[in-house]
This record gives structure tokens, C-alpha cells and sequence, in this order.
């Protein structure tokens, strides 16, 4: 739960979700719920050197259905299959999250 | 539970027909869309049929074909997107990852599509193309509403959802830290039984986190003990 807090703050800014499946999807946060689905505007896939599965992928599709051209308006991801998220640093408070986390730790 | 795509033809009467529900366990019918054509992966796309959006799956069932129809649950959906950029699919379309009992091993997928038969359980995208592309933010929000409807089943977090503190709690507790941290130096007083500042919800919080460390810390001390003997 600390993290529907944490998250519901960063609504409006740009955030990088990185899927299990190592798609990740950069755009501005929509909305976020309690399971943490994620509801992302203005959306692109991002810098697909850095995640060269994607690009396997792009190769073994074939097509120009694939992947990497996956370009969207907007997006609903679904809280279990998102691996990371990426946040703007000007977004994270250091202090904040780390006091959230050792309460969370301390069992909170 | 099943993932991924799967085969659809019960159908309500001997017409086109609206799909049969699982009305016992509650499904319900959310929202009807006729006119949108499927298309599976990077097969091409199928004729017009009608999307049926319960409160437990996409349901789109052929206008043609009776027999035809295709189903997957809101628990294999990865993802949903509106995508009306023409170089990633050519019609706007409302675009959807479907998560495959299959691990990711595109070698299988790619020898079922060369044969020439349709595995269903390995499509991993499905397009849905209504004939009207108005209607995609429409769709999209349905999709959204259901999504939230199926939080993963043995979801611990979304059992307890409802610990959440607000920002004024967390604030109360930052002022408690200084205490907690002196009880915290000293290992013989047990984390839980001091905090006489906490009302009752927060002491349980804690006493059922401590039980499952104290679980931790015996399966550990098995290991130990196996080892030595």
C-alpha cells in the first residue's frame, strides 16, 4: 500500500513502466488503483536498445504488428504484469520513501 | 484458471444469439458492441461480429459463423491500449496483450502459425477494430471498469487493502518514530508490546507481521538444524 500512496502522487508526470514481458511503455500517469493497474496518456515505447528482448521479439513477429510499433494514445496496464516502474527523479523524495520503507520493513 | 485466448460458441437460442454467461457466479453482461472485427495476433483480420464485454471476459462472437466465436478472461489481459497510429495497425483499434499459459518461446508460435493451424492458448495480441472508431474510448473505459472488477485471486495486498493509512497517519507515526527506534535498540523488548501509543488495528497490523517473521526465522532454524545433523 505504500506504494498506491507513493504512486498517486506521481499522477500527471512521465513514468516508465516496464512490463514482465520487457515491453515497457513511457508516458504521462493516468491514474493508478489500489492493485496497482496503471493508466497511462500519450504513450510510447521507449529506447528499444535498452531492451533488446523487445527487439527479438520485433524480429521474431516479423510484421509490422509487432511490438516496437506499438504506439497508443493511452493505455490501462494491469497491476500484475508490471515489473518496474520507472519514476522522474524530480519525483522521488528521498527522505519520504525512506522513512515509508523502514516503517513498511518494520512491519507498518 | 485457464489463460490466454480459448475457443466461444455457447450462445443463447438458435439466432446470432448473445453468449451464454455464467449468471450462477455472477457475471453479468457490461456492455454490447456490434460491428467489430477481430484480429489475432498478426493473422489477418476476421469478419464483423459483436463484442460482448461481461464483467468477467471479452466475449466476440462471429456474425457469420455461429460456431466461431473467441473468448479470454480480463485476468490474461496484460494490457489495453487505443491505438490510431496507422503505422501500428493500419485501422484505429483498441489493442490488447494477452497473457499465454506458454512461457515466451516464440519458436512454438511461429511453428503454428507457418503450419497453418490456429493455437489459440499462444496468441499474445489482439486487435479489436470497431467499425466506427468513435466508439473506441468507449471500449477502452469498459475495459478499464472490468480490468478493475479482476484483481488477481489470492492477491494478499488486495485482501488488505483496506490498512490503507492516509498521509495524516503517516504523519502521526513519524512522530512516534523516535520511541519505536529506543524500543528497537533494545533486542529483549518484542516489537508490538510497547507501543502503548497505537490503537488496537495497528497492534494486530503488527503482531501478524511479526508472526510471519517468527515463521521466517523457524523454518531458518530448521535448516540449521538439518544441516548440523
Amino acid at each position: 500500500m505504500l506504494f498506491f500512496s507513493y504512486f498517486k502522487d506521481l499522477v500527471g508526470r512521465e513514468v516508465t513502466v516496464e512490463l514482465k514481458n520487457d515491453l515497457a511503455i513511457r508516458g504521462t500517469l493516468h491514474s493508478v488503483d489500489q492493485y496497482l493497474n496503471i493508466k497511462l496518456e500519450n504513450t510510447r515505447v521507449v529506447d528499444q536498445d535498452k531492451y533488446p528482448h523487445m527487439v527479438i521479439q520485433c524480429v521474431d513477429y516479423n510484421s509490422v504488428f509487432s511490438f516496437c510499433k506499438l504506439s497508443v494514445r493511452n493505455c490501462f496496464i494491469r497491476g500484475s504484469v508490471v515489473r518496474y516502474v520507472q519514476l522522474p527523479p524530480e519525483g522521488v523524495d528521498i527522505e519520504l520513501l525512506h522513512d515509508a520503507t523502514r516503517r513498511e520493513a518494520r512491519g507498518g | 484458471m485457464v489463460l490466454g485466448l480459448r475457443n466461444f460458441t455457447e450462445r443463447v437460442g438458435n439466432a446470432a444469439g448473445e453468449p451464454v454467461l455464467d449468471a450462477a457466479n455472477g457475471e453479468e453482461l457490461m456492455h454490447v458492441q456490434p460491428g467489430v472485427s477481430i484480429v489475432l495476433g498478426n493473422r489477418p483480420r476476421e469478419s464483423a461480429g459483436t463484442l460482448y464485454i461481461s464483467t468477467k471476459q471479452v466475449i466476440w462472437l462471429s456474425d457469420a459463423d455461429r460456431a466461431k466465436g473467441y473468448a479470454v478472461d480480463f485476468l490474461s489481459l496484460s494490457l489495453h491500449a487505443v491505438s490510431t497510429d496507422p503505422e501500428a495497425y493500419p485501422s484505429p483499434c483498441l489493442y490488447t496483450q494477452i497473457e499465454t499459459e506458454a512461457e515466451d518461446d516464440d519458436s512454438d508460435s511461429s511453428d503454428s502459425e507457418s503450419s497453418g493451424t490456429l493455437d489459440l492458448s499462444k496468441i499474445r495480441e489482439m486487435r479489436l477494430v470497431p467499425s466506427d472508431p468513435i466508439q473506441l474510448d468507449t471500449l477502452f473505459q469498459v475495459f478499464c471498469e472490468c480490468a478493475e472488477l479482476n484483481p488477481e485471486p489470492n492477491d494478499e495486498e488486495g485482501e488488505e487493502h483496506n490498512w490503507i493509512f492516509g498521509a495524516d497517519q503517516m504523519e502521526d507515526e513519524e512522530a512516534g518514530i523516535e520511541g519505536e527506534d529506543d524500543i528497537s535498540q533494545n533486542p529483549t523488548n518484542s516489537i508490538g508490546q510497547s507501543n502503548g501509543d497505537h490503537d488496537l488495528a495497528r497492534t494486530v497490523l503488527e503482531l501478524q507481521i511479526n508472526d510471519q517473521r517468527f515463521e521466517d526465522a523457524e523454518e531458518m532454524e530448521h535448516d540449521e538444524d538439518g544441516r548440523h545433523i
